[in-house]
């Protein structure tokens, strides 16, 4: 009984590992062909079904007319994301523990209809802000710029971060603020010296839902810039030409996908050291 | 230190109370003296918490004045009226160590580290933390937790008064009571006022000077324990100290006099009292009961609890009253057997509309 059902749940496990890391495997295969591997039909293994060739990850570095530039783009990317969640991180950190201790009150609207604001910006189709944005960045004349960007950024991000740090900030006791203020804290002081050092599993999660949606961003990213500032998903498409190079475009797309792997192993480290349990009491 | 005075104080969580039953602290008058050791007593939900709240700051109240030493510190913030509070939970820094968390009220008031040092080794001798000074906080156990949190507030040496809301909760029988002597020491040595709150009777008459009863966001009578036993204001003092709870009674009024058919008293003395609803009470511990004669009130044994050195008598009086009396165990009683029972005059305290007259 328990053999039969040992060896289903590691069938069904490895029926979605394999739906999961198929389209990785097949990226990486794809990065390693050349044109005639890519063209005649569907060819999986290197050396027994096609010769490898390296053409595509040169490709990114190389210089001249044959080159493709990736590290502009990477570059911006990096600024745009890494500043945009910095910004609402921390705007959003402040707002979130100001909903979840104060009340506000302002007629009919309280702290819940306030954070339905800021949740509210993400409900709305994304379409239906480009066009005031492109017409308030070309007002202050910041279409096509990294500071352009990372505002437009940070009003994506902003919500993510206000609605993971309320939640979080309402999993921790009320009496640890209270206490910090009894030991001689003020408001401001308790929030830095004892609340905020007890967030950091939450500021972890925010951060690194701010770091993938702004990282992955096309829409805005395409919609906002021309030549001047491209980013890397925006990048990755414009490379699909009359003649797609599929073995750099696969390339670059394992390179963009990088860092964010990167960020989830980390964090997963973190998180399975148990600091996400807020131990209290 | 300080002596901290409630002026015409009163809470009420609505923004627009209507009548009494909005407050859940309704307007008191009340002076916690520098140096003494207070309980604040009653049943869940009634204002005891809320009235604390109000002396450490967490809570504005919505009328009325709180005085430290006469001056008016109503608006003053938290950290400026220097209060330390212990919670019914322990409170601690989870990221800290045990050390950090003691010194962290010094930090926050920028005293020199080697003072800080010196002030921290003292308290945690004090408490006998000395041990687990360099553990991480989050690691302890709930009684170790708790005495952290109340080391964080002993650590202050100008702290005006230690506010103890319940903090024996969540400690264990055994360490409750050395726990409970470690805070009436600590009131010696450093003289600081200590307001503990509780439900529990016997820990607010064994830890305080002095015992202040709540009911309903009302003080119902402040004094020290044995005023609170020999004679409480009204039936619901009498019936919450003590334990069992006082005897009621009812009683015919006989011209100046009252007597109580159940006890077979009369000629009680009934003062300048108005027409209303009359009874007296008697505590448990004041009756006494022997063989029955020919003379007084007979009741039948109901039931007998043994308590070891001690016994509870539950009896029913002719007239169908029940009540109870307390006494040294001297011999079996039998349940359904016949008792006299008496007390002496001056042990009846008579009652009117639940006030003692």
């Amino acid at each position: 009984m328990g053999r039969t059902y040992n060896i289903i749940k590691y069938l069904c496990l490895l029926a979605w590992a394999t739906f999961v890391v198929f389209p990785f495997l097949w990226a990486l295969s794809t990065s390693f062909k050349d044109a005639n591997a890519v063209t005649s039909g569907a060819r999986y293994i290197p050396w027994l079904e096609f010769e490898p060739s390296v053409e595509g990850w040169t490709s990114l570095f190389a210089s001249g007319s044959r080159g493709i530039n990736i590290v502009t783009p990477f570059m911006n990317s990096a600024s745009v994301t890494l500043l945009a969640s910095i910004v609402s991180l921390g705007l959003g950190t402040l707002a979130a523990y100001g909903l979840s201790r104060f009340s506000y009150k302002a007629g009919f609207i309280k702290n819940s209809d306030i954070t339905f604001f800021f949740i509210s910006q993400r409900i709305m189709p994304p379409i239906v802000l480009a066009i005031p944005f492109f017409l308030m960045l070309k007002e202050i004349q910041a279409l096509d710029t990294i500071f352009g960007l990372v505002i437009v950024y940070v009003a994506l991000l902003l919500p993510i971060a206000v609605w993971v740090m309320t939640d979080f900030f309402a999993s921790i006791p009320k009496e640890l603020d209270e206490m910090a203020m009894i030991d001689g804290c003020t408001p401001i002081g308790a929030f830095f010296r004892v609340v905020l050092p007890n967030s950091t599993a939450g500021l972890v999660v925010a951060g690194m839902f701010c770091l993938i949606f702004g990282w992955n961003d096309f829409f805005f990213a395409f919609i906002l810039t021309f030549t001047e500032t491209q980013l890397l998903p925006v990048a990755i498409v414009s490379l699909n030409s009359s003649v797609t190079p599929w073995w750099s475009l696969s390339a670059f797309a394992l390179i963009s996908v990088t860092p964010l792997a990167l960020i989830a192993i980390v964090v997963e480290r973190f998180m399975s050291r148990g600091s996400l349990a807020g131990a209290f009491r | 230190m300080a002596e901290i005075t409630l002026k015409n104080l009163g809470h009420s969580y609505s923004t627009a109370p209507m009548s009494e039953e909005d407050y859940a602290l309704k307007p008191v008058d009340l002076v916690w003296e520098d140096g003494k050791t207070y309980s604040l007593l009653g049943p869940s939900g009634c204002g005891k918490t809320t009235m604390l709240n109000i002396i450490s700051g967490l809570l504005h109240p919505s009328e009325g004045q709180l005085l430290f030493d006469g001056q008016d510190v109503t608006q003053k913030s938290t950290s400026e009226r220097n209060i330390a509070q212990v919670f019914q939970f322990p409170v601690i820094y989870t990221t800290k160590s045990v050390r950090r968390n003691l010194s962290f009220p010094l930090e926050c008031r920028e005293w020199e580290p080697k003072k800080i040092a010196n002030r921290v080794a003292e308290v945690s001798e004090l408490l006998e933390l000395d041990d687990i000074l360099d553990m991480p906080a989050r690691r302890l156990s709930a009684d170790q937790k708790q005495l952290i949190s109340l080391g964080r507030g002993l650590v202050r040496d100008d702290v005006s008064a230690v506010l103890l809301d319940e903090p024996l909760t969540v400690i264990d029988p055994q360490m409750k009571f050395s726990l409970r002597r470690k805070l009436r020491e600590i009131n010696r040595r450093t003289g600081t006022t200590m307001i503990l709150v509780t439900h529990d009777q016997s820990e607010a008459m064994s830890f305080a000077d002095e015992v202040v009863v709540m009911k309903d966001g009302r003080v119902q009578q402040s004094g020290r324990p044995e005023q609170l036993f020999e004679r409480p204001q009204n039936t619901f003092v009498g019936y919450f100290i003590g334990s069992p709870p006082i005897n009621l009674f009812n009683v015919d009024v006989q011209g100046d006099s009252l007597a109580c058919p159940a006890l077979d008293l009369s000629g009680i003395p009934r003062g300048q009292l108005e027409p209303g609803a009359l009874q007296i009470g008697i505590r448990p511990e004041h009756l006494s009961f022997s063989e029955p004669t020919e003379k007084g009130a007979i009741a039948t044994v109901e039931a007998c609890e043994n308590l070891g050195i001690e016994q509870i008598v539950s009896l029913r009086a002719q007239t169908g009253e029940a009540f109870k009396v307390k006494s040294r165990l001297r011999r079996k009683i039998g349940v359904g057997s016949q008792l006299a029972v008496s007390v002496a005059e001056k042990d009846v305290l008579v009652f009117q509309d639940g006030r003692l007259a």
